[in-house]
């Protein structure tokens, strides 16, 4: 059987995610054994042309032309993968969707050479296209990409599990800050398959894997009040990496 | 009672001296909390601890994720690992206690061997709680501030020594060298173990509590704690009773080598009910709290006759919403809505083929293959050790899990009857991980089998009765064994109805044995479809499965009922049959859940009190109908 041959493609996005890959050592050489890259402009010189059996896009849609180029894309792949946040829920460039200020506006904040741009707010992809398989977190977490790679080369579901980062943290037996410092972490309403890395290291989780599959973000919110936040911190909170998705819009809208 | 005097000062050699034999795990600090770990250094131990984050016989015994088996292609069987000796030392009562509910579930109805070597090499010290912590309940129960049974020592602070009761050999051993305990160490322990027992004033009052929580299901508080819950999980994480795990198979990128795992899993998380195309089986969470807090609470004495809860708070420190038990049935209580009387259930008796090693899937190999419609596929096995497949029966309606390895188990109703000798049958639908890899597989394959499980259909209480079968889509595969079944044995039972409905007739399973059932003297066969396609010809009734009701000639008063299909379907035949004056009685249902072990251990086959997997699949409809939250 022909190895599955897999690209990779990079949206609006830090590039964090493609550099996951490139970090999975010692597996990369291993899966670099089983199939066959074609495209991963960040990593080869020679890239070739579609169709792909799979393809892993990063970033988040904020263009005209992204937003073409993903249409294409999605044809020219039979498996199509969100990977990390940006593609997942819009990630950090959706901050900009609830600034409150006008595209150009910000167009003119960030660049000063303005007549050939065009943009619209930031989006995952699925917001455009079907997606087959999703890779959360800021950047993807390298292990669940190889698990999804496995599933995809077996034909599987990869049967990831969202429910909140706690559990992970439990297991640890973290203390948990919220109870012990009261430091305002997402955890209980964010999706699983981190580790529960950032609390692990005494860091609030921020919510970069979006919301967990049963979510009571309003609640949260609460005790983010409780806990003395501002109003707008709060709402901060629940915008920075999923604020696109209806779970985590509701904490913003709960205070 | 046996006991010793241990001074303070001595602790240390006293815990050097275990620790030649045994690796000793005991509380320690970790940031403003304690959690068991090994103790290297015996000033790190901190008996004076209120409790921990994990609770210890749970972290250590029932352990957070471990390997079931090892495979490359086809399964490679594992033994449990030989675990050193080790002793628990500092285990608050509650924890002790909630080790003896998790040995209910682990040691009875097929043991599990990875629990029970590490239990069996465990040593247990316990130790009584004189200033007891804030959040526990435990006197509610009678499961603390003081053990009564279950250790090996028991320990009492008592200022400068200890006083070590001895419970068992292995504890007599450990105390050598200690002076007996005086009268004055004794009455020194009873008062302030009496006064520890005052300082708790949290408290649950017990009695006719399950009654009590059945009869308000619906009360509004409820809905308070579904607004609040987090759904984060860490009650249950925590919970020194709470055993609930998945079971996953991972493999290496050979993608054929690998092992298959359990983790601690949740019923508060959304997808521990899911199955094959994502459905979810408890999909609000309203019900997902409740499973777990009428589990505790009630359900667990219902199954196992131990508590499902041991008061040890720990639910309530870890929740960042402080939702607490005790707080949720004072709510109850004070403002209840006994609507109507309640029979709480009780599991019936238990039926269990002891066998050396429940994980261990038999090999089988396919013998051959028939399609029946463009996805359902029956397959016909053997086991490869001919003398496992001589002495393998089963009852109709039963169920085998069914390894693919590499891929993961799951639970299929066997479609064969036992009469068939020297192989058995699965019908199977390609709707999930497993039951794709399987339509993948060809004649001469091998596939991993563990079973039979569960109770079937009531074939013997049918015997001179009239028998009606209602059959949807794929739920006529449990049920082709009765048909068999009856085939061969004519002459016991009354009159025969088949009612079988499907989406279309090209769903329809099992064609070329039907002009074979219409030959069972005194039977009948009714098809109904819900739509015929264009330009396909079907000469039978078209509507969903309960309009075949007006054709039926069974005598009412002395038919049982036996129906499988899917949820809906079930329940608008049951319903439809209710309100014919059907009693709920003679109905029969099978019922299908998400299944990890089919042996009453991972939880996620759980229905209210119901194991679906040990105490069905096949219920009669009057035994579950009053559960908590209904059966559909
Ligand atoms: S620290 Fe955060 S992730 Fe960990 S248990 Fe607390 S809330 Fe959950
Ligand atoms: S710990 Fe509290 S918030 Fe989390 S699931 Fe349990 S009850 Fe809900
Ligand atoms: S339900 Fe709560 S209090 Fe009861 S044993 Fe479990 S964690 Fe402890
Ligand atoms: S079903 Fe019971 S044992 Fe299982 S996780 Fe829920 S509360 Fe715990
Ligand atoms: S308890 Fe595991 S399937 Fe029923």
């Amino acid at each position: 059987m022909a190895k599955p041959t897999i690209a990779f493609f990079k949206f609006s996005s830090c590039a964090g995610c493609q550099l996951n890959v490139l970090n999975l050592e010692p597996v990369l050489l291993d899966i670099v054994g089983a199939v066959d890259i074609r495209y991963f402009v960040m990593a080869k010189r020679e890239n070739f042309e579609g169709p792909y059996d799979i393809g892993f896009v990063e970033g988040a849609v904020t263009s005209p032309r992204e937003l073409m180029e993903l249409k294409k894309i999605r044809e020219e792949c039979k498996i199509l993968v969100a990977q990390g946040a940006c593609a997942c829920h819009g990630g950090i460039p959706s901050v900009k969707n609830f600034s409150g200020m006008t595209q150009r506006e910000m167009e003119e904040k960030v660049y000063t050479e303005l007549w050939d741009l065009k943009s619209f707010p930031a989006h995952g992809i699925d917001y455009y296209v079907k997606v087959d398989a999703y890779l959360k977190g800021c950047p993807m977490d390298k292990d669940e990409f190889v698990m999804l790679v496995k599933s995809a080369l077996k034909g599987l579901n990869p049967l990831f599990r969202y429910h909140s980062v706690c559990n992970e943290c439990k297991l640890k037996e973290n203390n948990c800050l919220v109870l012990t410092k009261g430091i305002p972490c997402m955890g209980t309403v964010t999706a699983a398959g981190c580790g529960a890395q950032c609390p692990s290291l005494g860091r609030a989780c921020e919510g970069c894997r979006g919301p967990a599959s049963d979510c009571n973000a309003a609640s949260l919110a609460r005790t983010f009040i409780d806990l003395g936040l501002s109003r707008d911190d709060v709402v901060r909170k629940f915008r920075k990496y999923a604020g696109n998705t209806p779970e985590f819009s509701k904490g913003a809208e709960a205070v | 009672m046996e006991a010793y005097i241990l001074p303070k000062a001595e602790l240390g050699n006293f815990v050097a001296a275990l620790k030649k034999d045994n690796e000793v795990l005991g509380p320690v600090a970790k940031g403003d909390e304690y959690v068991f770990a090994p103790i290297e250094d015996v000033e790190a131990l901190c008996l004076d601890y209120d409790t921990t984050i994990l609770p210890p016989a749970k972290k250590f015994i029932h352990m957070p994720g471990e390997v079931l088996y090892e495979f490359e292609g086809v399964v490679e069987g594992k033994t449990p690992e030989k675990v050193g000796k080790r002793v628990l030392f500092g285990v608050h009562a509650c924890d002790l206690n909630g080790l003896l509910s998790l040995d209910k579930v682990f040691l009875e109805t097929y043991p599990d061997p990875y629990y029970k070597a590490r239990r069996e090499n465990t040593a247990i010290v316990a130790l009584n709680c004189v200033s007891p912590c804030s959040d526990g309940f435990c006197a509610s129960f009678n499961t603390g501030p003081s053990a009564d049974i279950g250790f090996d020592l028991c320990l009492t602070d008592l200022g400068d020594r200890y006083m070590v009761e001895v419970g068992s050999n292995k504890g007599r051993e450990m105390v050598k060298g200690l002076n007996a305990a005086s009268n004055e160490d004794f009455i020194a322990r009873n008062r302030s173990l009496r006064v520890a027992q005052q300082q708790i004033t949290r408290r649950i009052d017990a009695d006719n509590l399950g009654v009590l929580l059945h009869q308000n299901y619906d009360h509004p508080v409820w809905r308070e704690v579904k607004e609040e819950c987090l759904a984060c999980g860490s009650c249950t994480s925590v919970c020194p009773t709470c055993y609930c795990f998945g079971v996953k198979d991972y493999v290496d990128l050979t993608l054929e080598k690998g092992e298959r795992q359990r983790f601690w899993d949740s019923c508060m998380f959304y997808e521990f009910s899911r199955v094959a195309m994502d459905h979810i089986f408890v999909p609000d969470r309203e019900t997902r709290i409740k499973q777990r807090m009428y589990h505790k609470l009630t359900y667990y004495q219902q199954q196992f006759e131990a508590p499902g809860c041991v008061g040890c708070g720990r639910c309530v420190t870890t929740c960042i919403k402080r939702i607490d038990p005790v707080e949720i049935v004072a709510k109850i209580q004070a403002d209840p809505k006994p609507e109507k009387e309640v029979k709480l259930y009780t599991p019936p008796e238990k039926k269990v083929k002891p066998e050396l090693d429940p994980w261990e899937p038999q090999k089988a190999v396919i013998k051959s293959i028939k399609q029946q419609t463009p996805d359902v596929r029956t397959y016909t096995f053997a086991f490869v050790d001919p003398e496992v497949q001589e002495a393998y029966t089963y009852d109709p309606g039963v169920f085998n899990m069914i390894s693919v390895f590499g891929v993961g188990e799951s639970a299929i109703s066997i479609s064969s009857c036992a009469d068939l000798k020297g192989v058995f049958q699965h019908t199977i639908r390609a709707v999930g991980n497993v039951t794709n890899a399987l339509a993948e597989l060809k004649e001469g394959d091998i596939v991993g089998i563990r079973g039979p499980f569960g109770f079937g259909w009531p074939v013997e209480e049918m015997k001179g009765k009239d028998v009606l079968l209602v059959a949807g889509g794929i739920g006529l595969a449990p049920l082709r064994p009765v048909i068999k079944y009856i085939q061969a044995r004519r002459n016991e039972y009354g009159k025969f109805e088949i009612l079988y409905g499907c989406r279309t007739p090209e769903g329809m399973l099992f064609t070329d044995e039907y002009d074979e059932w219409r030959k069972i003297p005194d039977t009948r066969l009714h098809l109904t479809v819900d739509l015929v396609p264009p330009g396909c010809e079907w000469g039978h009734c078209i509507g969903v499965v309960t309009t075949l009701f007006n054709k039926i000639s069974v005598d009412k008063a002395n038919t049982v009922v036996l129906t499988c299909g899917p949820d809906i379907m079930m329940k608008f035949v049951v319903l439809d049959l209710l309100k014919r004056g059907w009693s709920p009685e003679q109905i029969y249902v099978s019922l299908e859940r998400r299944m990890s072990c089919g042996i009453k251990k991972c939880g996620n086959c759980q229905m209210g009190p119901v194991f679906v997997c040990q105490d069905g699949p096949v219920f009669r409809y009057a035994d579950i109908m009053d559960l908590p939250g209904g059966v559909f």
